[in-house]
């Protein structure tokens, strides 16, 4: 096999857990097949291990319930926090207000939608990604008219890959802070919310509230 | 009952005794048996194994071979050679009057 192609193989099988990989991959080195059976190898067993973590509800909640619908309306947040902080620049009265509790909100949303997404998740993570990443970038392609940048809608992401990242790494937030974020995130949530989307986001920040709840699953004895 | 590819899985770890690991497995089942084994049927049927405790499997030693990396090695239980056992002893009951099998 080719230098280009063993790097193929070695790609694929990063969709596999750190066992399945070291397994499979010493398997393939040692069986000394040709690119095509190593790939589809590995490619086999990267399909059954996603086939089975499908088969759990989690990936499915992560990905449709809570990445798909928090990624439009953080990009909504996204928007209004930008818009708010072109307003400061330009010296308007009253914009300082909304942007002390739309900040915090956009930063704490995230960051708990990314954690629960990332502890849900796991291998599946992928999925997630992509659930995020349609909708920005349909909004991407259609964002034109307003003062700010379009990128500015994606304000969002880096607190939710942070979140994403300890989650994956399954970091438990002290009691505190799980408290805190949970209880800061409703508050704002409710004194930001207006109009037809209030009720949407009230229920989106689901995710605030499931870190207390894996905080009590953790300390509850077995 | 242990299912087919089960049987086969068991009866050749059972062969290999203290060698017997992923790509050892697979070639002894290729060269029995005559057709290509995946990896992928080899490893999830391992995990299907063990959960019923019909296997125990662990990380081994690596070797020059394999580029360092680790095996996973396999051990068949006391429940699993049971199991295959009784796999075998319902198809040679099955089979016989069959006209394949040898009076």
């Amino acid at each position: 096999m080719t230098g280009l192609g063993w790097a193929v193989v070695q790609g694929a099988s990063r969709l596999l857990g750190r066992d399945d990989r070291e397994a499979v991959m010493g398997d393939v080195a040692e069986a000394c097949f040709g690119f095509g059976r190593a790939l589809s190898d590995v490619l086999d067993l990267v399909i059954r291990r996603q086939v089975d973590l499908w088969k759990n509800w989690r990936p499915w909640i992560a990905a449709f319930a809570l990445v798909l619908p928090c990624s439009l309306s953080l990009m909504g947040l996204s928007l209004s926090v930008s818009k708010t902080v072109a307003q400061i620049a330009l010296h308007e009265k009253g914009a300082a207000l909304p942007l002390v509790l739309l900040g915090p909100l956009l930063l704490g949303w995230s960051w708990a939608g990314g954690y629960v997404a990332g502890s849900l998740s796991k291998r599946t993570l992928w999925a997630s990604a992509v659930c995020c990443l349609l909708p920005c970038l349909f909004c991407l392609s259609r964002f034109h008219g307003q003062p700010v940048s379009r990128y500015c809608l994606l304000l969002f992401v880096l607190p939710a890959i942070w979140g994403a990242w300890q989650g994956l790494r399954d970091w438990r937030a002290p009691r505190s802070l799980a408290i805190g974020v949970a209880l800061g995130v409703t508050v704002l949530a409710v004194a930001t919310a207006s109009g037809r989307t209030a009720l949407f986001a009230c229920v989106l920040i689901w995710p605030a509230w499931y870190l207390i709840a894996a905080m009590r699953r953790d300390s509850q004895p077995n | 009952m242990l299912g087919e590819f089960e049987y086969v899985l068991i009866t050749t770890a059972v062969g290999l005794g203290e060698e017997a690991y992923g790509a050892a497995i697979r070639a002894e089942i290729e060269a029995a048996a005559g057709r290509k084994c995946s990896l992928g049927a080899l490893y999830t049927t391992l995990d299907r194994l063990e959960s019923k405790g019909l296997v125990e499997t662990w990380m081994g030693g690596a070797t020059a071979q394999r580029g360092g990396r680790a095996k996973r090695m396999v051990r068949v239980t006391t429940q699993g050679v049971q199991a295959a056992k009784e796999f075998y002893n319902t198809v040679m009951r099955v089979s016989r009057g069959a006209s394949w099998v040898a009076q």
